[in-house]
């Protein structure tokens, strides 16, 4: 009898161990898919070309080559319009399109994301803040994935660091 | 007298033992069985999330539509708008001898979101013909795969290239 009472401890702790293992699967290709979806958005988003109306007409700045690039360098001039898009001030202007962006794909396919842009002004210095954009929940305390770091060099400005985070 | 109730005390005892062994075999086995048919179920949704992100690369890395600069020089992330009018043509005349073995049954989308444009490059839908020979699909579920792209234009830029923002989605048919 005591060994049919092993028995069944015995049976009972095998499914137990079944069941913790099973529940333990690591979804690696979601990992994957958020990763790649990171990077191509932050990649095609410093990539594209936005409308803005200058003195001589219509011009077509990069959002991450010239926009972005003008926020860091001017980030503190009122007076940061050399793309004059619609007057606004280069780094509103940024912030305004990339939010845009990311609501308009990320947002509308269900996904919660954190995206941020810091000035980088040398070593030892305290990073500058010139964009941060979340959706409406963000990624607190959910598993996330990250783009990787997306480095521009703002003239002599510094270096501007933008990650986006991915999270379900 | 005392022995042969000693003896069926222990019969008693043994017989709920084996009740309570038999009990939870019994669960085992339907927790066994409801597991298999989540992991089955689960096994199936993953290996056709999986193809779904294999086409999308094969999508963002093919030639016909890859944007390339100097050399061909590939540009990541990009689609060359003008390679993509054309390769809609050529993606259905040669789908069954050449796509097809490339992205199976499959639907593949184009979405330009600044001229909020669409183009389907690719739909080869899973079909089956019924006994009254009209053709109804034949699947289950459309899983869908979303990578945001920049979509070159030459001839919009005037001279220069013109990046738009715009979003591929590779759906396939299980």
């Amino acid at each position: 009898m005591i060994g049919l009472v092993i028995i069944v401890i015995l049976i009972t702790l095998g499914m137990l161990f079944m069941a913790i293992f099973a529940l333990k699967e690591d979804p690696q290709k979601k990992i994957f898919t958020r990763k790649g979806l990171a990077y191509s958005t932050v990649s095609a988003g410093m990539k594209m070309n936005i409308e803005c109306n200058d003195e001589v007409g219509k011009v077509y700045p990069q959002l991450g080559k010239d926009i972005l690039d003008q926020c860091a360098q001017d980030y503190q001039d009122p007076l940061c319009i050399k793309y004059n898009c619609e007057g606004k001030h280069c780094c509103q202007v940024f912030n305004e399109t990339m939010s845009k962006m990311l609501n308009s794909t990320l947002g509308g396919w269900g996904k919660s994301f954190e995206f941020s842009a810091r000035l980088v002004q040398g070593k030892g210095s305290i990073p500058v803040g010139l964009s941060e954009i979340k959706s409406k929940d963000g990624c607190q305390g959910k598993e996330r994935d990250s783009s990787g770091l997306f480095p521009i060099q703002a003239g002599s400005a510094g270096l501007v660091e933008s990650v986006l985070y991915i999270c379900d | 007298m005392t022995i042969n109730k000693k003896g069926q005390m222990q019969m008693t005892e043994t017989i709920a033992v084996l009740f309570i062994f038999f009990v939870l075999l019994l669960f085992g086995i339907i927790f066994y069985y409801k597991y298999q048919q989540v992991a089955v179920k689960e096994k199936q949704e993953e290996l056709l999330a999986a193809r779904a992100m294999d086409t999308t690369l094969k999508m963002l890395f093919l030639p016909e539509l890859m944007c390339t600069k100097r050399e061909a020089e590939p540009e990541d992330n990009c689609i060359d708008v003008l390679k993509m009018r054309q390769a809609k043509a050529t993606f259905r005349k040669y789908m069954s001898d050449y796509y097809f073995g490339i992205f199976s049954y499959a639907r593949i989308r184009v979405v330009d979101l600044v001229d909020k444009q669409e183009l389907v490059l690719y739909d080869k839908e899973k079909t089956k013909v019924l006994d009254n020979g009209t053709m109804v699909g034949d699947w289950e579920k459309l899983e869908k795969t979303y990578f945001v792209v920049t979509l070159r234009d030459e001839i919009k830029g005037q001279g220069e290239a013109r990046y738009d923002l715009g979003y591929i989605e590779v759906g396939v048919y299980s």
